[in-house]
């Protein structure tokens, strides 16, 4: 899944890309405000982390920007000025969650997942679908009680479409959400990928959870009525 | 007195002892004035008396043979008694004493001898004095005639015992003194009340301006008589520049502080890949760091100059941070009753907001699935209390919670300082922080009392 981290402080946005980046997450960083809401208007994200005091453009401001524009991608505020006025003031523009510096890594991941599935309309950390158990926190998946092995992308890719359910995502996209941006667009990839992990969760070829829309993209039906 | 050397009368005890020397030495000066004049008086009285008395016995006196006799019908009783206090005798210079009255021959001493005076009166002349070589004191009236018939220059002496003069004298004197002490008096109680009338200004100013360093005021006003009005607006000068410099130095730490997190941020990461013994050791000292510059802030937000002279309604501030909260924990789907109550709070809104913050938040994290907050007056001010439905903290941990980061220690870093904030800033409004448990929801109930409205 792609994240947004608009930080200006080069050091911590380094390490804040890197650890994300360790726990398979697709970063993209932009480093002042007008650049980040540019990405955010650009792009599709899973989630934006956001300083407030940034250059160019302040945080608030890039927040009610981008939610007057009718942008539902879930904000996480990361501030020094941990004041509750400045905190208030950032969830009622708009923002979801805020977290003050300095803060933990693992505490920044946590928030991050946990607004991706409040996105996803998931209130728990394990999200069920069907026969299908996602462990969020622990990347567990398990089939019918089963544990299944993924590696990495294979796991991203089922995250993706566990937290958009019962919609077409294209090809495009999800290359967008699993890979950098220099990834070569035009290999088949991504259909190698589906195709391993349709495998690995559907050995049988019963449960058929990712269906192909022609000419779409793929929808993810696991659990979904009908 | 030098300046800055400490002890000094206060004005209106100045002003009262000036008085007091000045009206001492004008009362003396008159009391002097007046005993002087009253003693040439009573002597100018006492010598007409006397002399009424030798003319008296001049009038008795009348030839017998060569020599003078007095009848014995004298008219001035007292010369009849015996030691009645005025004595009389008449002499010649050849014959020595001719005549004594009754009231002298028991009397001991030396009347009915002339007084060591320098010189007899001449014929026709008065001497008139204090009676030498006497054994008590005594006036002298001396009166020389000369009668036609009988040859030779007698002289009439009347002593008269000072005692009498001296005690009316002496009384006249205790009435003088008890006059002019009472007027003394009265006019010294009324100089102090007109003291304390004109002095009232600056005990006022005294009192506002231990208001401004109590913080119970921004300034001192300026409703004092126009001889004060520029020391007032001299001090309200220096107040508002002390507040602004007070403002600064909050600030100045906030800013310090904040941009610290940042580096302290990357820091703390950087730390979390160390391994080994100094891996431990700075993850340490980086908590370490961290408490001491959240306890830091949280002081310099409890730095004010004095109370707002504004209140603020705290029910609907507590109502926009519920709102905020719902949103960041959404996930959670917390029940939350916000009492509406119009009950108003002096404290500044951002300290409010940030006293509310930590305690509300306290109950979203938790709480289960229910917070109260209520609002009640008392006698010492405002009562905000957040209830909720969690777990509580137990009675032997409250007072930590409520110290938490003070002393900068390895074990608070990490948990939250929100509510040792909230207390520090609520006792610099000589408000508190209370931990109790819910009655109605079972878990932590926090009363946050603040000041109300004057």
């Amino acid at each position: 899944m792609r994240l947004l981290i608009v930080e200006d402080e080069d050091l911590l946005a380094a390490q804040v890309d890197r650890f994300l980046r360790d726990h398979d997450f697709v970063v993209d960083i932009a480093r002042d405000g007008e650049v980040g809401l540019y990405q955010a208007r650009e792009f599709d994200y899973a989630a934006a982390v956001v300083d407030l005091g940034l250059p160019k453009l302040d945080g608030m401001a890039l927040i009610e920007a981008l939610r007057g524009e009718g942008s539902r991608v879930p904000i996480l505020i990361l501030t020094a000025r941990g004041n509750w006025q400045d905190k208030v003031r950032g969830l009622e523009a708009g923002a979801d969650d805020y977290l003050t510096k300095p803060f933990h890594m693992e505490e920044l991941l946590a928030r991050i997942n946990v607004l991706i599935r409040r996105a996803a309309g998931y209130a728990s950390a394990v999200v069920e679908r069907g026969p299908l158990s996602l462990d969020t926190a622990s990347k567990e998946v398990r089939v019918a009680g089963a544990r299944v092995e993924l590696t990495d992308y294979e796991h991203r890719m089922l995250e993706y479409f566990a937290m958009n359910p019962s919609r077409v995502i294209s090809r495009a996209e999800l290359t967008d959400h699993l890979y950098d941006q220099d990834f070569e667009r035009e290999s088949n990839v991504i259909e190698v990928l589906l195709g391993r992990l349709r495998r690995k969760l559907d050995p049988d070829g019963k449960l058929r959870p990712i269906r192909t829309v022609r000419g779409q993209g793929y929808r993810f039906t696991l659990g979904a009525d009908g | 007195m030098a300046e800055g050397s400490g002890y000094s009368l206060s004005l209106q005890a100045r002003l009262a002892l000036l008085t007091a020397v000045l009206l001492s030495i004008c009362l003396g000066a008159a009391g002097l004035v007046l005993d002087r004049a009253f003693n040439a008086a009573v002597l100018a009285s006492v010598e007409q008396q006397l002399r009424a008395v030798a003319h008296g016995l001049e009038g008795v006196a009348e030839e017998s043979g060569n020599q003078l006799a007095l009848r014995p019908d004298l008219g001035e009783p007292r010369l009849s008694q015996p030691d009645s206090g005025l004595y009389a005798f008449v002499d010649t210079v050849a014959d020595g004493t001719i005549w004594r009255s009754p009231s002298s021959v028991t009397s001991p001493g030396n009347i009915g001898r002339a007084p060591p005076i320098s010189r007899r009166p001449a014929p026709g002349e008065y001497y008139f004095g204090v009676a030498p070589g006497q054994n008590i004191p005594r006036f002298v009236l001396a009166y020389t005639v000369v009668w036609e018939t009988v040859s030779g220059e007698f002289t009439f002496w009347i002593l008269a015992d000072q005692a009498p003069y001296r005690a009316e004298a002496t009384a006249l004197r205790r009435y003088a003194v008890i006059g002019f002490g009472s007027a003394a008096a009265v006019f010294l109680l009324m100089q102090l009340a007109a003291l304390r009338w004109g002095m009232a200004p600056i005990r006022r100013m005294a009192r506002r301006i231990r208001g401004l360093e109590a913080g119970t005021r921004g300034d001192i006003g300026s409703d004092y008589p126009k001889e004060l009005l520029g020391v007032a607006a001299n001090v309200n000068r220096f107040a508002a520049y002390e507040r602004g410099n007070r403002d600064r130095y909050r600030r100045a730490m906030d800013d310090l502080a904040h941009s610290l997190k940042t580096p302290l941020a990357v820091l703390r990461n950087a730390g979390g890949e160390a391994t080994g013994a100094t891996g431990d050791l700075f993850r340490e000292q980086v908590a370490r760091m961290q408490t001491v510059i959240d306890h830091q802030l949280s002081r310099a937000g409890a730095i004010r100059s004095a109370l707002p002279a504004h209140s603020i309604p705290a029910m609907p501030v507590a109502a926009r941070i519920v709102r905020a909260l719902e949103r960041a924990y959404a996930e959670k789907g917390m029940t939350v009753t916000v009492e509406k109550s119009p009950l108003a709070v002096r404290v500044d809104e951002r300290d409010l907001m940030e006293m509310l913050g930590n305690i509300i938040e306290n109950a979203f994290k938790y709480g289960r699935r229910r917070v109260r907050i209520s609002a009640a007056s008392t006698e010492r001010g405002v009562r905000i209390s957040v209830e909720d439905d969690g777990p509580g903290i137990a009675e032997a941990r409250r007072e930590l919670v409520l110290q938490r980061g003070a002393r900068g220690d390895v074990e608070s870093a990490g948990q939250g300082i929100g509510l040792a904030a909230a207390a520090e800033i609520s006792a610099s409004y000589d408000g508190r922080l209370r931990i109790a448990t819910s009655a109605s929801l079972g878990g932590a109930a926090l009363h946050l009392m603040l000041p109300a409205p004057r």
